[in-house]
């Protein structure tokens, strides 16, 4: 039964999206109270459906029932209740149902925020929103149909993917992701809806932004949680290998960033309209590009769902998104209001946001290229190559510089042209902070001119930014002869979108920093150590106390035991284990990372012998590993913040 | 109508999506035949464990080449075709050879005590015998016969069939 209702409930979802998406544009045109009403009925009958689908796929896959093609393919009667959830999007006909219902869920969300507010803008905006869920849904009701009836059910399956369920954080990596991914189809159908409109006043800039704030922290954690994954799951103790799959995340991410700045000097300049629509254009089409490279089995990538017709049928997509986006821009951009106020510079505000959009659209170019290229090379000489870290570490570190860069110089300069006396007074600081910093590098033996770079920036920029986040509070306490704490709170409460933002660059100088340090002074060696005896290697004794086989109903393991030693001191116990998983015949090993607030330990079993007296482990040693996750932390919490919804977000929706 | 954007829409959309097009139903093991024919380039390099090694020295003997680096996954894919190749023709007198392309030597150390390797690794210094075999990324597998010629190129991983049918025609 559950396949046709299944099925049922997502025709009945395509049947909402396409109505609600043919009486948004209607109403857009027409400004019909009566049809914008019906298409929020709609985006809310969509969001029904698809989520009673999505709870039957659930219902199917904890019940184990094979007669539905999707749980025959992922599903196992011994793959534990956590993963055997989250298989939802273990695979590619599940992935795309997710993505049907987060799509949905936003579209829905917008439909009930917007009810009352922006009626010149909302209508076209819901319905281009819609318009893309059309397009997944008639997917999933068709060519990625997971609810297809198996004929001949069995009665087990293979289960997910090892690697998926050998992380509690592929529970929330994914959708995390997914959230930020979808969630750019919102400012795409604004940004739409300005261009079909011709208007872009600055409430609907302001509601475009928040529109993508949340997004945005969305992608920013999920790409942090991937990374995070990869570095607790993968045994190689890195977090960002340039894959394929990891840039497809991280282009959007890129023109995201870039319009959240550029945005900033639409609402204040009214410069820079186009640009920053196709910013937004860009960062919903990258969405599209990354979606096709994990289902398309065109590019090579651990995270690549297999060979599948949908690749076609998706580029084909991805084409006319593109073709139309390029139209809509280019019939409609000149109607746009132009700019009132010019672009003041060299020294300004405005121009350092200009050189940080150009920056950010340089990088995501550059990403893109070595991330095309190889399939490039091949189409043009037949040859396949692989673009791997050199390319991208050699053309994204200048970039990532001169990113910090004007991270530091872009918040201290004023809107507007600035005076030498005043460059000199909010720079002055910071640049002696960033040469203090480089000396104290090289006097303490750093060597590698990379890092002492970023040190350097990263303490120029966090000093700009301490400074912009406390300097209203001081001048506030200093004037009404207030309590510092409570004259920094106050003007925190009232201007939180900037200190939000400030926060944020907080928590990109914490992970630049980190970067910067576990790359390039991470050591590693390989070691075999034979039962009751002790290794060392950079400062730390690590003791072979012995192996142990641990049987599970989906998998065997074995874990080898170690007593690690710092400085005399004991640390714990470390158990990397290598498990085999019964239904793949496929060996994944879990490394242990033992976290410090300066370095990691990172311990990946390579090999026991079958009496378990000798194990060879890899050994990383990598510093400063735990603050780039904690900078995402810091990021996220800068983006709440910024995000918080105040009195006058609430006369703006009026 | 705005023509320079709709110009730059374009210049974008019809390359990229022809490509991603053209990228469908292609055969990732396609080979190049460009240097085939072709007096191998001599080098003498070092082995990360500080051995030297010269192609000259091993004229008479078939050899295989392969640029290799760790931070190439189709590398990966094709390391244990040439442990097993290695395993079974280097008794037969093939000698294997990997040359390091871009890459830290601890890296590729720590790989292959992980992953194991029949034959000397050579570091390649500014990547000079890369320039001479003409590589454009990796892997790249040079097959070259007892007369120190280039019998075949592969460019990507080699497969199982090709290894094997390549040494069996060069013994």
């Amino acid at each position: 039964m559950i396949p046709e209702l299944g099925r049922a409930a997502v025709l009945l979802g395509l049947a909402a999206c396409s109505v609600g998406a043919v009486t948004g544009m209607w109403a857009g045109k027409t400004g019909r109270e009566d049809v914008w009403r019906w298409t929020r009925w709609m985006a809310l009958a969509f969001m029904i459906s698809i989520a009673v689908a999505t709870g039957l796929m659930e219902y199917a896959l904890i019940t184990h029932d094979y007669s539905v093609k999707y749980v025959a393919e992922v599903g196992s009667n011994e793959t534990p209740l956590a993963f055997t959830i989250v298989s939802l999007w273990s695979s590619l006909d599940g992935s795309i149902l997710l993505w049907a219902l987060i799509l949905a869920i936003w579209a829905a969300v917008f439909a009930v925020k917007l009810k009352d507010s922006h009626p010149e803008h909302a209508p076209w905006a819901l319905g281009s929103i819609l318009l893309v869920g059309v397009f997944f849904t008639f997917l999933v009701s068709g060519i990625a149909n997971p609810f297809e009836r198996v004929p001949s059910p069995l009665d087990n399956g293979p289960g997910p993917n090892p690697l998926l369920q050998n992380h509690i954080l592929m529970i929330v990596h994914p959708p995390t992701l997914y959230l930020g991914y979808v969630g750019m189809t919102v400012p795409f159908g604004m940004g739409c809806a300005a261009l079909l409109s011709g208007r872009m006043p600055t409430s609907w800039a302001r509601a475009m932004r928040r529109w993508m704030l949340v997004p945005w922290a969305c992608l920013t954690v999920g790409i942090i949680l991937g990374g995070w994954w990869s570095y607790e799951v993968l045994g190689w103790g890195g977090y960002w290998a340039w894959d394929p799959v990891e840039n497809a995340s991280f282009m959007p991410w890129l023109t995201a960033t870039a319009f959240i700045h550029s945005s900033m000097v639409m609402e204040r300049r009214e410069h820079l309209k186009g640009w920053t629509i196709t910013l937004v254009m860009a960062t919903f089409l990258l969405t599209l590009l990354g979606t096709f490279m994990t289902r398309s089995g065109v590019f090579n990538s651990v995270h690549s769902f297999t060979q599948s017709p949908i690749g076609p049928v998706f580029l084909g997509y991805l084409g006319v998104m593109l073709v139309v986006s390029v139209l809509l821009l280019a019939a409609r951009v000149d109607t746009l209001s132009p700019p009132t106020a010019k672009l003041e510079g060299p020294w300004s505000r405005d121009m350092a946001f200009l050189g940080n959009n150009l920056l950010f659209a340089a990088f995501t170019f550059t990403v893109l290229l070595g991330t095309v290229y190889p399939l490039l090379n091949e189409v043009m000489t037949d040859v396949q190559i692989s673009v791997g870290e050199p390319y991208f570490n050699r053309m994204s570190v200048p970039i990532c510089l001169g990113i910090l860069f004007l991270m530091g110089v872009g918040p201290a300069l004023p809107w507007g042209r600035a005076t030498f006396s005043t460059l000199v007074s909010r720079l002055a600081v910071p640049s002696g902070l960033a040469v203090a910093i480089a000396i104290g590098c090289v006097a303490t033996g750093l060597r590698e001119w990379v890092a002492i770079l970023t040190f350097a920036l990263s303490g120029f920029a966090g000093a700009v930014t301490l400074r912009e986040l406390t300097e209203p509070g001081r001048q506030r306490a200093s004037k009404l002869g207030e309590p510092l704490l409570s004259a920094l709170m106050q003007t925190w409460r009232t201007g939180h979108r900037r200190a939000g933002g400030y926060v944020v660059h907080f928590g990109v100088v914490m992970i630049a920093v980190a970067i910067a340090a576990s790359s390039v002074y991470r050591s590693e060696t390989e070691m075999t150590i034979r039962e009751g005896k002790t290794k060392s290697f950079m400062g730390y004794d690590i003791t072979y106390t012995g192996t142990e086989r641990l049987d599970e109903p989906h998998r065997w393991s074995r874990v080898a035991r170690f007593d690690i030693d710092k400085d005399g001191e004991n640390l714990g116990q470390a158990e990397p284990r290598l498990n085999h998983y019964k239904k793949m015949n496929q060996s994944i090993g879990t490394p242990t990372v033992m976290s410090g607030l300066d370095e990691d330990l990172y311990l990946s079993l390579v090999q026991v012998d079958p009496e378990g007296k000798m194990a060879s482990l890899s050994v990383v040693v990598e510093p400063l590993v735990i603050w780039l996750w904690a900078g995402g932390g810091v990021m996220l919490l800068g983006c709440v913040i910024a995000g918080w919804p105040t009195r006058r977000r609430r006369e703006d929706a009026a | 109508m705005n023509w320079r954007v709709l110009i730059a829409g374009a210049v974008v959309t019809v390359p990229l999506v022809s490509l991603l097009a053209a990228g469908f139903g292609r055969d990732p093991k396609l080979r190049s035949n460009a240097l085939e024919g072709r007096d191998a380039p001599s080098f003498s390099l070092r082995t990360i464990d500080g051995e030297p090694f010269s192609l000259a020295d091993a004229k008479g003997s078939p050899v295989v080449v392969n640029f290799w680096s760790t931070w190439c996954q189709p590398c990966k894919i094709e390391h244990p075709v040439l442990m097993d190749a290695a395993e079974a023709y280097g008794p037969a007198g093939v000698h294997f050879v990997a040359v390091i392309y871009q890459d830290d030597v601890s890296k590729v150390r720590a790989y292959l005590n992980r992953a194991g390797s029949h034959w000397p690794t050579l570091e390649d210094p500014g990547g000079r015998t890369a320039i001479a075999y003409g590589v454009a990324g990796v892997p790249e597998t040079f097959f070259i016969d007892k007369d120190g010629v280039i019998v075949r190129k592969v460019s990507g991983p080699v497969s199982q069939p090709i290894m094997v049918t390549t040494l069996e025609e060069m013994l």
